[in-house]
């Protein structure tokens, strides 16, 4: 029994095995455009990994650095325990949507296969991916291997090239909600709150961002990181 | 590729936002929902930040149609020597790419991006496909802007802003049939002849008389039809007696009826004239032709009403009806140029009366005079609201004597003619361009004299005063002293640089209502916050370029077409900036004529401010292209003036 379990530990699942191969040596010098991106944004019973469940994900693929939009991911999932009521109020799924859908087990490898050598993007992705990994970790023995990258970072970046001035860092009234850049930036709108919706807006972000930083200088997926230096890449 | 067919299994769904974005978009709206399901899953999205080159000229090979989802592109041409010539900007929902597509060659144009631009990008073969298979979609890619947007533009405005035919009936509804009593019934004894009766019917410009007995009572009614049929059809002497040929006894309503019950009772009983009572007592009479008039469908009802009066009081509330008529044109799909012409007509016909009427009352003027119209009447473009704006020009007196009679005369007619218009319902003049005003009161001379004062030694300020004095057309009286005012300056202006000059600084002075494109310029505060002045950012500029060439080339007309159209004829403008302009300034005046009407069947006055938010986005497109058109007249002032 035990041996069993810590065999189911040790051995990783050939999905993930795949996944992970596929990043092993990657070339961070060729131009944005020969690589793919899936945006992805999921919706959450809460904001702790420990605790809360996804409810459902969404996904938007990006390829020659153009947004898909056939090739989309969308899943609502049922979590183990029953949906709070608060949560409701905000992504607006009810129990009654949720109850007819698989379980994260039984969808993480379509998703993880939807993923296949894409870098992942999405807007403050740490958190995303800590409900993903946790799963990823549990079920097939190791967290994804895609490299992520954060467009609230990259918003980060952006403004203090925009906005040189010191002060400006102590303006709290600066807000990097992506409805918010949304109309800052004066992206289209999307109705908020469907993981596939903010998937969407998340890819509209990331494209403009990407093109925006350093003039339109960054020209290869090196450059995007070295733009943004201090962010973590979940290896 | 398993990423490929990973992305085409289940969870591929149809892309709503592309869906909804193409089925706004000419000419996307009108394909079928499973073709533009089909599209939209070919879709991809590009994003292009400011400055962007999206194509070079002779060098970029088209892959794609670009729709434009959000942001704005300009397109130029560039010559060897490196001169650019700026073509056309093209806004939201506004493609790039198709003709490079259709012709199999390489971008003919550089494109850039002037804001930060997001693109549908739909592949060229599915694109092909559409051209080659959809009717109406090559049709739409090759031709330009003048008849692509207009037709369904006007289809929409029509189906989504006038609300369905029952204006007409509501009056029908809510009026009762004492309101529409003129005067007190004419009566007739039993007794006197039917020659008499005729000429009491002439004298009263009336078709029917109330015939009375000894005792005053009415006993019954005698028609026009009366003494036709029964008369003169039957040979009948000059002295039978009326009650010979009376319909007896009168029908007669209660006074307060519905106007529509009375149409019935009149319908079923065949008759046209009804006796109205109050109590016991006749107190008029009413004929089927007063409430077709109230149901206002046909001008030439109104036409014939206003010429028949031989009150100015009984004019004011024909005045009135003037809107309804319009509503119906504009139900029956007129265009903005036929409405204005027919308000013109109708309201040259109101002050053809109205001074026919005052100078019986007044007596034979002094001198020959005529009354000039200026600003948007002297264009012929009224709408609902109209200003007075007008003159008064009169033959130059022989002597001192005479000039006196004349101000004294027409001060005193004049006053009293802008007095009736004001109750007829044209406001007076804010800045007193009034005839009344004794600066505008002028004989011919001292008007000759007050336009060269203008035009040889103009002063900026005055010419932006003046404009609209330069849109002057002969309105009533001797015609000819307006057309040898107008001679005189269509002779003089076209060597007066310096006047020209300013009135084309002048014209440059209107900035279309366009930041870029992403919204249109709106109020920014006072009541009109968040509206559009269509007239003053709109339709001025079309008016001012119109004007300027027009007097530039010595053109009398006055109307802003026609003098569009006379200067094509003259080949002073190419025919593609003659019909854009048109199409644009129209496609506006109609817009402004709906919102007109809407806020006079909201019981509001009718003004300029249209509130882009309460158009849909095809009418927003459109009217978008229309500005657009703005910066072109502009540059063709330029290079005409290029010392501007």
């Amino acid at each position: 029994m035990l041996t069993k379990l810590f065999n189911r530990w040790k051995k990783k699942d050939p999905v993930i095995e795949r996944n992970h191969a596929y990043f092993k040596e990657f070339n961070q010098e060729r131009p944005l455009a020969s690589y793919e991106f899936v945006v992805f944004d999921s919706e959450l019973t809460g904001l702790n990994p420990k605790r809360d469940e996804i409810v459902s994900m969404g996904a938007v693929r990006i390829r020659d650095f153009r947004i898909v939009v056939s090739e989309t991911y969308h899943q609502f999932v049922k979590p183990a325990k029953p949906l709070p009521k608060d949560s409701t109020l905000i992504h607006r799924i009810t129990p009654e949507q949720i109850e007819s859908a698989p379980k994260i087990e039984q969808v993480l490898k379509d998703f993880i296969e939807f993923c296949d050598g894409a870098l992942i993007v999405g807007h403050y992705i740490d958190l995303d991916m800590a409900f993903i990994n946790k799963v990823c970790s549990k079920q097939l023995g190791a967290p994804l291997g895609n490299p992520c990258i954060d467009t609230l970072r990259l918003a980060q970046v952006y403004r203090e090239e925009k906005w040189g001035n010191y002060y400006d860092q102590f303006d709290y009234k600066v807000s990097f909600n992506l409805a918010d850049l949304t109309k800052e930036y004066g992206l289209p709108e999307f109705p908020q709150h469907d993981a596939l919706q903010d998937a969407l807006q998340t890819a509209y972000l990331f494209l403009f961002l990407t093109k925006k930083l350093k003039q339109g200088g960054i020209t290869t997926l090196k450059d995007l990181y070295l733009a943004g230096r201090s962010w973590r890449w979940l290896f | 590729m398993t990423r490929e067919k990973k992305g085409k299994d289940v969870h591929s769904v149809t892309p709503e936002v592309v869906v909804d974005f193409l089925k706004k978009t000419i000419p996307f709206h009108q394909l079928p929902k499973d073709t533009l399901d089909k599209i939209a899953k070919e879709v991809t999205i590009d994003f292009f930040p400011e400055g962007t080159i999206i194509f070079k000229q002779q060098e970029t090979v088209v892959e794609h149609l670009y729709i434009i989802q959000k942001g704005g592109v300009k397109i130029y041409l560039k010559d060897e020597e490196g001169m650019v010539t700026l073509k056309d900007f093209r806004g939201e929902g506004s493609y790039i790419g198709a003709l490079p597509m259709i012709h199999g060659a390489t971008a003919n144009l550089n494109v850039e991006t002037v804001e930060d631009t997001f693109c549908f990008l739909l592949p060229k073969e599915t694109f092909l496909k559409l051209i080659n298979e959809q009717a109406g979609f090559a049709q739409f890619y090759l031709k330009s802007f003048s008849d692509k947007f207009i037709r369904t533009a006007y289809a929409e405005l029509r189906h989504h802003k006038v609300a369905p035919r029952t204006e007409g009936a509501l009056y029908l509804f809510s009026v009762t049939v004492k309101d529409l009593i003129k005067r007190e019934p004419i009566t007739i004894q039993a007794s006197q002849t039917v020659q008499k009766a005729a000429i009491e019917m002439a004298r009263h410009h009336i078709g029917s008389l109330l015939v009375r007995d000894e005792q005053d009572e009415i006993i019954g009614i005698i028609t026009d039809k009366d003494l036709r049929n029964k008369v003169v059809a039957k040979a009948r002497p000059y002295n039978t007696a009326v009650s010979d040929v009376m319909s007896s006894p009168v029908a007669t309503i209660d006074s307060d009826t519905i106007c529509f019950d009375a149409l019935l009772y009149m319908m079923r009983n065949r008759i046209h004239h009804l006796g109205l009572k109050k109590g016991k007592k006749v107190i008029g009479v009413i004929t089927s032709h007063d409430i077709m008039v109230l149901q206002g469908s046909s001008p030439i009802y109104l036409f014939r009403e206003i010429v028949a009066q031989n009150r100015i009081e009984d004019i004011y509330p024909l005045a009135k009806k003037i809107p309804l008529i319009v509503r119906t044109l504009i139900e029956e799909g007129a265009k903005a140029n036929n409405i204005t012409r027919m308000i013109t007509i109708l309201n040259d016909h109101i002050l053809s009366r109205i001074l026919f009427l005052l100078e019986s009352k007044f007596g034979a003027p002094p001198l020959p005079y005529c009354w000039l119209l200026m600003g948007s009447e002297g264009r012929k473009e009224q709408t609902f609201k109209t200003d007075q704006d007008n003159a008064l020009i009169f033959q130059d007196p022989e002597n001192q004597e005479q000039g006196r009679a004349c101000s004294e005369y027409f001060a005193r007619f004049a006053a009293e003619a802008v007095e009736h218009l004001e109750k007829c319902g044209y406001s007076k003049c804010p800045g007193e361009i009034m005839a009344s005003n004794p600066k505008w009161c002028q004989p011919y001379s001292s008007w000759q004299q007050t336009f060269d004062g203008w035009i040889l030694k103009p002063e900026p300020k005055e010419i932006l005063h003046s404009t609209i004095f330069f849109d002057f057309r002969p309105g009533y009286g001797t015609f000819d002293l307006g057309f040898r005012l107008r001679d005189h300056l269509s002779a003089t202006i076209p060597q007066q640089e310096i006047f020209l000059f300013h009135l084309a600084k002048d014209c440059l002075e209107a900035r279309p209502p366009l930041t870029f494109f992403r919204n249109f310029i709106v109020e920014k505060d006072g009541e009109h916050r968040n509206s559009l002045d269509i007239k003053k950012r709109g339709l001025v500029p079309f008016v001012d370029f119109a004007r300027l060439f027009a007097l530039k080339f010595g053109l009398k007309e006055t109307n802003t077409v026609r003098r569009l159209e006379a200067l094509h004829e003259q080949e002073h403008i190419s025919k593609e900036l003659f019909s854009e302009t048109v199409e644009a300034y129209e496609f506006q005046m109609q817009l402004r004529f709906i919102h007109q009407l809407r806020c006079m069947e909201e019981g509001r006055e009718p003004d300029n401010y249209i509130r882009p938010s309460d158009l849909t986005d095809i009418e927003k497109q459109t009217l978008k292209e229309a500005f657009g058109v703005i910066n072109r007249l502009h540059s063709v002032i330029k290079e005409t003036f290029p010392m501007i």
